[in-house]
């Protein structure tokens, strides 16, 4: 079972200027205590065809990690815009948030960020070369897209074959066209009722 | 009937393999494939029951998922206390789940905020043990022990209080093993596997009792389970898929030697599941018609692969009712409300069903009470003891016992919280009185991050909540290493000086305890060794009597610690055996197998234990020492002092032997033909002794000091704590003993002189009956036992005889005992530890003697009161009466026994023996243990429903509340305040909803007398 479960992700200040650092505020809760640190990555995509413009823009190792809850905040730089395709400047994007235990991830957080100039004549004329400092970037965090990982979190464990959420596509090959659905998991519970079936006794 | 299938309960399709309500009735939790993982989910009761509370949307359903297995869960059960879940899965694990209770709802993450765990249960054991796929898990009645079974062919039995330990492996199926039930009085364990066998095994010593194979010889194909079960009255057990003439049956197997005659028929493919409702039903009396008692009777659910449910009354000969069609695919379990009306059935095919009887239905449900009577008229035992569950449908009268109740409940919730040293965060999320809000403002900058070796940020993360897992309440009952850690130091410290063997063959808890008979004939050839020479042994040392017997009075620990080394270096030359005296007794008996091998002649002197040494020990020619002080013994007997025959007294007394023969070959002065002798001391050069360690304080002797003129007196030295003080006696001092309080010795012509702490005599000498055996002081008490075997006990404050010439002819009477042990309390009162493992006490206000500990004690063995012990404290009772019967490990004795004794006899067995423990802490007057003993009791009472005895105690501890002049009530009994004993019982007594009037009674009573 997994011995780290992720409680929340709080995005800060959001939404934010372009230029602005990301800010996470994670609470995540361990089972046991864990022999080393865990390692937590934000990952900006920078354009939903190729994965060569994934920019990380930071790792960051936690630990130690008792049982219990904790929390901690993960800032890192904005993304470099050089690195950025120009016509994928403007528009929906996505950021990822991702957490190792010994090199296997078990845990990826995806958020939709929409960037955006905040002024209606760039946004109705946007120019030619995007003009990153008159972007805001606006965080979708009501909708995180969740996907978990089995992972083997003993060494002496044979190690499980790590296999991928099946309902959840979310990654970097998401298209940009999809809009953001539903949570990952159950469907809501829809009251349902069915008409009783009154029997009579043999 | 009403029938329902809550869409609402699924797994997303996936399939459902187990169900399991709660025993409380309002939740339940099924388990089965989850999305890439194994998923149980507990679910809300009451939408299923109340189509209002289906249609709110403020009930919630779904109360808490776990996706925590990584494969299929095969099955979920609740513990009999509803306390925890345990499920087991194609991981191979089993889990075992409890509720947290210091957290509020939360919400999966990234579940868009729709599912809300509502409780939190999270995994505090995971059990690893199986090599395959477990298929099914089983509490046992009491939640003492889980069983799991799996592909991997066995069957594990886990012990539920002490997770993960596995108390047995039961080896024996050749195929996969898919169900396990238990036998409701606990004596059998039932297993079906696809080995065409169903096999029962014994819990007593976890062997096979049968296996049952011929119904399933025809039986092909396999199921996913085969979930069998044992009805409620014990008498049938009910197989899954079993065959007959071709047709899957269910098989019916007679508890009365393993019958197999009846089977539930008509089930068109085999039968997966078998679930007896939990209750025992008897017909209901209709108006008019004839009430002849109809014989009891059970109903029976049983589930095939052929997607129907029949369920079954054992008084029917055809089926209650059979649901055709209820799913698309086989049914995988079912579980009975614990009223037995309703029933909720899973299937492969992901969906539940819910089905409502009515009593006219099924008939009326026997009391647990009548359930209990059957088990007991059945099997003499009964396990039906009032459960929580049932409790909280029992009406609160007293607004008293409401609070009680509510206050209990929040201490519950609280009480992990409060534990967790204040950071741990309860709902609110405060850390360290910061509310979550502020901490989550400044977090940021407050959040430690370093840079490690290659650079890198790591930050610390800042801990919120802890987790309150693994609390099984287990520490006490690892009682086994427990009590020996304690007892241990608490032995070998203070009372393992008095616990030296006098008789070797005494039980003493260092060594296995012996039938006194064999020391007995074992010393014999000690005596004839030393009747043959007479010689050998003149050394006699006879430090081994006053230390031994005299430093032990004080109950405090460490008191005697170190008085080995004082001794060994005070020792002088004529004294050689004197560094046996005081080590732990496992020490001594290294150092004495060692001595032994390096001086065979003072074999005898360290009161040897191995009888076949003694004789080696016979020294051929004589040490001229040895001979000259032989001669001084027989000088000594000359002057007129009395020798005991040390043939009545085994091993303890060679060292007298010499001195006795002598005595007879001279027949000088056989003066006192009482039966009765005790070991007395010889007369020594000089001799020290601890008294003790803190305050240090010690008392040494020298004899025989020249005062000029040909005079000689005996010098006392007393020292204490820096302090001396010194005074000289006429005659020689044979022994001495002091408390805090007092200094004694006992000098030649049974003189008996008693000072001050200070060193001022306090009495003139007091003329013993006949010659000192043992003297011992305890606070101002003096005890003296003579080797006539009389017993005096005085207080020297207030110069009052406590026990006058006591004999201990009644207690030593008949074969080889001899006194083994003696203390004296706190307050006076004499204990005599005997060899044979009895001890007793003086009562000077009974003026007679009562048993207070016997190691042979049955009723000690097979009592078991383990449930009623506070959870903390428990064995650090400490007092005179647990240094008297010593920390045998009885507990140990009692969980072996568990099962083995029918319930009613233990019951009976416990009860006596708390009872003679509250009487004998009472006649010690020791009130710790007195009150330890009493609330434990009074405990055991509660908890097994016993309402005269409790109504008793409490009428006595609260008295009469208007005073009367006639009443002879005592208001405190041994020092303690009745009334402020009865304040500590009300709340034990308000843990059972069953006294509820008693606790107001008392409650009210007790209010009253404080407004007075």
């Amino acid at each position: 079972m997994a011995k780290v479960s992720v409680l929340n992700v709080a995005v800060l200040e959001n939404p934010s200027p372009f230029h602005s650092p990301f800010r996470f505020e994670i609470s995540f809760e361990c089972n046991e205590a864990l022999a080393d640190d865990l390692e937590w990555k934000i990952i900006y995509v920078g354009s939903a065809e190729s994965e060569e413009f994934d920019q990380i823009l930071d790792s960051v190792l936690v630990g130690p990690v008792p049982a219990g809850r904790h929390m901690f905040v993960f800032q890192a730089d904005a993304p470099n815009p050089s690195l950025i395709p120009e016509t994928d400047a403007v528009g929906v994007t996505v950021v990822l948030i991702t957490c190792t235990y010994h090199g296997q991830e078990f845990i990826r957080v995806g958020y939709y960020v929409n960037n955006e100039y905040l002024s209606p004549e760039l946004r109705e004329n946007p120019p030619l070369k995007p003009d990153f400092s008159q972007l805001q970037r606006n965080i979708l965090a009501s909708n995180p897209r969740v996907t978990r990982f089995h992972i083997n979190w003993d060494n002496n464990m044979d190690r499980l074959e790590a296999r991928e959420n099946q309902d959840s596509s979310l990654g970097c090959g998401l298209p940009l066209s999809c809009t953001p659905i539903k949570g990952l998991g159950l469907p809501s519970c829809i009251p349902g009722l069915l008409p009783e079936n009154s029997m009579d006794c043999i | 009937m009403k029938l329902l299938k809550p869409t609402w309960v699924n797994h997303n399709g996936k399939p459902i393999f187990s169900v399991d309500i709660h025993p409380d009735g309002t939740k339940f939790a099924t388990g089965g494939q989850g999305q890439d993982s194994g998923k149980v989910v507990i679910w809300n009761m009451s939408p299923v029951l109340q189509e209002d509370d289906e249609k709110d949307e403020n009930v919630p359903k779904m109360l808490c998922q776990m996706d925590n297995h990584l494969a299929c869960v095969n099955c979920v059960r609740w513990s009999n206390g509803g306390m925890y879940l345990a499920s087991g899965g194609d991981d191979k694990l089993i889990m075992v789940w409890k509720r947290a209770t210091y957290i509020g709802p939360s919400t999966v993450f990234g579940s868009g905020g729709k599912l809300a765990n509502v409780e939190q249960w999270r995994c505090v054991s995971i059990l690893r043990s199986h090599s395959g796929d477990v298929m099914d898990v089983a509490w046992s009645p009491h939640d003492a022990w889980l069983a799991s079974c799996s592909v991997d062919n066995t069957v594990v039995i886990w012990n539920a209080v002490k997770f993960p330990e596995i108390l047995a492996t039961l080896r024996g199926h050749s195929g996969l093993v898919k169900g396990l039930t238990w036998d409701p009085v606990g004596k059998y364990i039932a297993s079906q596997a696809d080995d065409r066998s169903l096999k029962v095994w014994r819990t007593l010593d976890w062997q096979l009792e049968t296996s049952i194979t011929k119904p399933f010889d025809e039986c092909g194909g396999t199921t996913h389970v085969l979930r069998l079960s044992w009805s409620p009255d014990g008498h049938y057990l009910v197989s899954a898929h079993a065959m007959n003439n071709s047709g899957p049956t269910a098989q019916i197997i007679e508890r009365e030697g393993w019958k197999t005659n009846m089977d539930f028929v008509g089930h068109r493919k085999a039968v997966t599941v078998v679930k007896f409702n939990p209750k025992i039903f008897k017909k209901k009396q209709k108006n008019g018609s004839s009430a002849k008692p109809s014989c009891p009777y059970c109903c029976c659910a049983v589930g095939s692969k052929d997607r129907s449910l029949s369920v079954w009354l054992t008084c029917l000969k055809r089926p209650l009712v059979v649901i055709h069609e209820l799913f698309d695919k086989s049914i995988m379990d079912i579980s009975w409300t614990l009223n037995g009306l309703g029933i909720l059935v899973c299937s492969m095919d992901g969906s539940v069903a819910f089905l409502d009887f009515s009593q006219d239905e099924l008939g009326d449900p026997l009391s647990e009470e009548e359930k209990s009577r059957i088990h007991q008229s059945t099997y003499g035992k009964s396990l039906a003891i009032m459960t929580e569950a049932q409790l909280s449908t029992a009406v609160i009268e007293n607004p008293e016992m409401l609070q009680y109740q509510r206050r209990q409940q929040q201490l519950d919730r609280q009480g992990p919280a409060a534990r967790d040293t204040g950071s741990a965060s309860s709902v609110a999320g405060v850390v360290n009185g910061e509310s979550l809000e502020d901490i989550r403002k400044n977090l940021l900058k407050k959040q430690v991050e370093t840079r490690t070796a290659d650079g890198r940020r790591r930050i610390t993360p800042l801990c919120i909540a802890q987790l309150d897992t693994g609390d099984f309440s287990t520490a006490f009952f690892n009682s086994i290493p427990l009590s020996g850690s304690l007892a241990g130091p608490m032995l070998s410290s203070h009372s393992g000086p008095q616990l030296l063997p006098l008789d070797p063959g005494m039980p003493i808890p260092f060594s296995s305890s012996k039938p006194s008979t064999e020391p007995a004939a074992g010393t014999r050839p000690v005596g004839d060794a030393a009747s043959k020479d007479g010689v050998n042994t003149a050394t006699a040392p006879t430090t081994p009597s006053p230390s031994v017997l005299t430093t032990p009075s004080k109950i405090e620990p460490m008191k005697a610690f170190d008085s080995r080394f004082t001794e060994r270096s005070k020792a002088t030359p004529g004294t050689p055996a004197l560094a046996s005296t005081t080590p732990t007794a496992t020490e001594r008996l290294r150092e004495q197998s060692l001595v032994k091998e390096l001086r065979p002649r003072d074999v005898l002197e360290s009161s040897s234990d191995s009888d076949e040494k003694a004789p080696a020990a016979k020294p051929s020619s004589l040490p001229k020492r040895k001979l000259e002080l032989e001669g001084e013994a027989v000088e000594k007997k000359k002057k007129g002092r009395p020798r005991k025959d040390a043939r009545l007294l085994p091993m303890s007394l060679s060292m007298q032997s010499p001195a006795a023969l002598t005595a007879e070959k001279d027949t000088v002065c056989v003066s006192v033909p009482a039966p009765l002798k005790l070991p007395m001391p010889g007369p020594q050069r000089a001799f020290t002794l601890q008294v003790s360690s803190d305050p240090s304080m010690y008392i040494e002797v020298e004899n025989e000091v020249t005062a000029g003129g040909g005079l000689k007196l005996s010098r006392l030295k007393c020292s204490r704590e820096g302090k001396e003080w010194e005074t000289v006696l006429p005659g020689r001092i044979l022994t001495a003993a002091g408390s805090g309080d007092v200094v004694c010795v006992a000098c030649e012509k049974r003189m008996l002189s008693v000072f001050s702490a200070c060193g001022r005599r306090l009495l003139p000498p007091i003329l013993l009956p006949s010659p000192i055996s043992t003297l011992h002081c305890t606070g101002p008490y003096v005890m003296a036992l003579t080797a006539a075997a009389t017993l005096s006990v005085w207080d020297v404050h207030r110069q009052e005889v406590v026990v006058k010439e006591e004999s201990l002819h009644s207690i030593l009477a008949g074969s080889n005992m001899t006194v083994s042990q003696v203390l004296l309390t706190q307050h006076g009162i004499p204990v005599m530890n005997l060899s044979d493992g009895k001890a007793y006490c003086f009562s000077p206000s009974l003026s007679a003697w009562n048993l207070v500990s016997d190691k042979q004690d049955s009723l000690a063995q097979c009592a078991d009161f383990r449930s009623s012990l506070p959870p903390q404290d428990a064995m650090l009772c400490s007092g005179p009466l647990a240094i008297v019967q010593g920390r045998a490990s009885t507990s140990g004795r009692q969980a072996a026994r568990l099962f083995s004794v029918p319930h009613v006899v233990q019951q009976e067995t416990t009860l006596a023996y708390l009872e003679s423990q509250v009487a004998a802490a009472l006649t010690l007057r020791s009130s710790h243990e007195y009150r330890h003993w009493l609330l434990l009791y009074a405990r055991y009472l509660v908890n097994e429903g016993f309402e005269y005895r409790l109504r008793e105690i409490c009428k006595d501890l609260l008295g009469p509340v208007h005073t009367s002049t006639g009443s002879q009530w005592e208001s405190t009994v041994v020092g303690l305040r009745k009334r402020d004993l009865l304040k500590e019982l009300l709340p034990v007594i308000g843990q059972n909803l069953r006294f509820q009037r008693l606790f107001t009674e008392c409650q009210e009573q007790l209010d009253l007398l404080r407004d007075k």
